[in-house]
């Protein structure tokens, strides 16, 4: 019959590649997720082996916990079985156990997204951010450092002395926290941040004047890297206050002599300039001085006169160098017991930054906000395909899956094992290297 | 029956799955993915371990580095070969995935030792700008040694050139 001939040339679709379409458009997908993922992590190793040698933040810096980005792993590893698991029962026709595994799966994944959160929030509570406005990571400690420290310190100083003053003209007062901060940060303003300033301008040595304000980067932010080399500059660091404490004692004395001499010299000056009639009272010797003036013809009074009132800018100029004196007495003292604060254990491990949290001072991070960068980049890409692996998720558990959908099953599969994959080389390369 | 096409996904029956499963040599054995997964636990506590060990990274961070992400290799062919079926697919696979895995490598490998080596050929003055201090060589203790080696190199072009 003509017509059944007719019917054995119908045409048929001949697939280029023996897989269904959805397979084929995904494993496309996923060569160039596979060049997409190779170009962020050259970028990475291109920035990470690219700082000054050496500066390459180790996890303990930057708040990064090698066993939650394992225990991620672990968690990624399980939801990459129980997504194998749920496409072979589909393909066995047990829907409920497909379904089940897949439940499964998408909690697992839920969960490595929450574990991801946690440690952004870490991250961001200790002022480690991508970008300026909010990150508190200074490269290298210079003086463009120490205006960063004072400005964070004066704000907040400035905030609460305004209260202070509004609620003493309300007839209140501070609260005995806010009094307390308030104390801290004149504290830490004067004692730490101003006295390394003095100190790096005064210093007429360069090195001398960068190590004051490496000293104060230590006693904020200290990473002591893990290794021998780690406990040496530690030892150093202490020694180091260790010495400027012997030095301020020895500059002290010094002090302490000049001022006793200056008040001898007040105490002179102030005999001199006194009244001539109580001058009588108290000493003949100025008296007869005096009686000898008054003998002198013409010119005595002037020059009496002319006299005192040298002796009285003398006075002043040594009640000048007298305040001078005891203000710098003062500052050093309150050094000392800055060197105090910070020679005790707890600040010398964790630092001011830990010690006052809640001030958010800025803190040295060498290579900080590269690391912030790459890290926040790849993992933040990293997460977006995982959020998206959980979009599909719930698409996926609105059918049954039987096995006339294990193809979707498949397809879905294939996507979260090839972010399993991209965790695989991201957990080495962003927490062990 | 062009109803029943072989490679009609939603042709289950006499589908690819079906006719896949039946040469796969049963591979869809859940044992075989136990063992792949405790496999890959085994490896991501190995890569922890030489990762946390502070004398390998003192002493030759290469061979950490090296030996990470040889780590990372295995268990990404265990998760392509076994979970993605890699395995048991035909030949396309191979169309797809190799040609983006050596573009892929190649980048990494283009990249690499232009980091890696940018120091080689630094000239004095730009290692008094470098940002990171002079590597010295420890065969040739002395400056002057370094530049007799450099003539001796000059000599062996010389030589090259002759022949």
């Amino acid at each position: 019959m003509t017509h059944g001939h007719h019917a054995a040339v119908t045409l048929h679709y001949q697939p280029a590649l023996p897989i269904g379409r959805g397979k084929l458009c995904l494993w496309l997908f996923l060569s160039t997720e596979i060049m997409f993922f190779a170009g962020l992590i050259a970028t990475y190793i291109v920035l990470r082996f690219g700082v000054p040698a050496g500066t390459w933040p180790v996890p303990h810096d930057v708040h990064l916990q090698e066993w939650i980005g394992a225990t991620n792993t672990f968690v990624l590893i399980c939801s990459s079985v129980t997504i194998v698991l749920a496409l072979e029962a589909s393909k066995q026709n047990r829907a409920g156990l497909a379904k089940f595994w897949m439940l499964l799966t998408f909690v697992l994944g839920s969960v490595f997204l929450g574990i991801k959160a946690y440690e952004y929030k870490e991250k961001f509570v200790h002022g480690i951010y991508p970008a300026k406005p909010h990150s508190r990571i200074y490269e290298k400690p210079d003086l463009y450092y120490v205006q960063g420290v004072k400005l964070t310190l004066a704000a907040q100083r400035d905030r609460l002395t305004a209260k202070q003053g509004e609620l003493q003209q309300a007839g209140k007062s501070l609260s005995e926290s806010e009094a307390k901060d308030l104390a801290t940060l004149n504290n830490l303003l004067t004692n730490l941040v101003q006295w390394t300033e003095l100190k790096a301008v005064r210093e007429k040595d360069a090195i001398a004047s960068r190590l004051a304000i490496d000293k104060m980067a230590k006693a904020i932010y200290p990473h002591w890297h893990i290794g021998p080399d780690g406990d040496q500059t530690r030892k150093l660091y202490v020694n180091s206050l260790e010495r400027e404490r012997e030095d301020i004692h020895g500059d002290l004395q010094s002090v302490a002599k000049d001022l006793q001499q200056a008040q001898e010299q007040k105490a002179n000056l102030e005999k001199q300039t006194a009244p001539p009639q109580k001058a009588a009272e108290l000493s003949p010797v100025p008296a007869a001085t005096f009686v000898v003036l008054q003998n002198q013809p013409g010119a005595s009074p002037a020059t009496e006169a002319e006299q005192r009132s040298k002796a009285l800018g003398e006075l002043g100029r040594v009640q000048e160098r007298i305040d001078m004196l005891t203000l710098e007495q003062n500052r050093m003292n309150g050094r000392l017991e800055m060197i105090k604060q910070l020679e005790e254990e707890h600040v010398v491990k964790e630092g001011l930054v830990h010690e006052y949290a809640r001030f958010r001072l800025p803190m040295v991070i060498p290579s900080g906000n590269m690391w912030a960068s790459t890290y926040f980049l790849l993992t933040g890409f990293h997460a977006l395909h995982v959020l998206v692996g959980l979009i599909a998720f719930v698409l996926v558990l609105l059918y049954t899956l039987d096995h006339t959908k294990s193809h979707i099953l498949e397809n879905t599969g294939l996507y979260w094992h090839f972010v399993d994959l991209v965790w695989i080389f991201l957990f080495p390369l962003l927490y062990l290297f | 029956m062009a109803e029943h096409h072989p490679f009609d996904p939603r042709s289950p029956g006499h589908g690819y799955e079906a006719a896949a499963t039946d040469q796969e040599h049963g591979h869809a054995g859940v044992g075989k993915y136990v063992a792949v997964f405790i496999a890959l636990c085994v490896l991501t506590a190995i890569s922890f371990a030489v990762g946390n060990s502070a004398t390998l990274r003192h002493n030759s961070p290469g061979t950490m580095w090296a030996a990470m992400m040889a780590v990372s290799c295995a268990k990404a062919m265990l998760v392509i070969l076994f979970f993605m079926h890699l395995l048991w697919e035909a030949n396309w696979k191979y169309v797809l995935t190799i040609p983006s895995a050596m573009m892929s490598i190649f980048l990494l490998l283009m990249l690499i030792p232009d980091i890696g080596r940018r120091t080689d050929r630094y000239a004095e003055e730009r290692w008094l700008y470098a940002a990171e201090p002079k590597k010295e060589d420890k065969s040739s203790p002395g400056h002057d040694q370094k530049s007799a080696h450099d003539h001796d190199h000059a000599d062996q072009n010389a030589g090259k050139a002759k022949h």
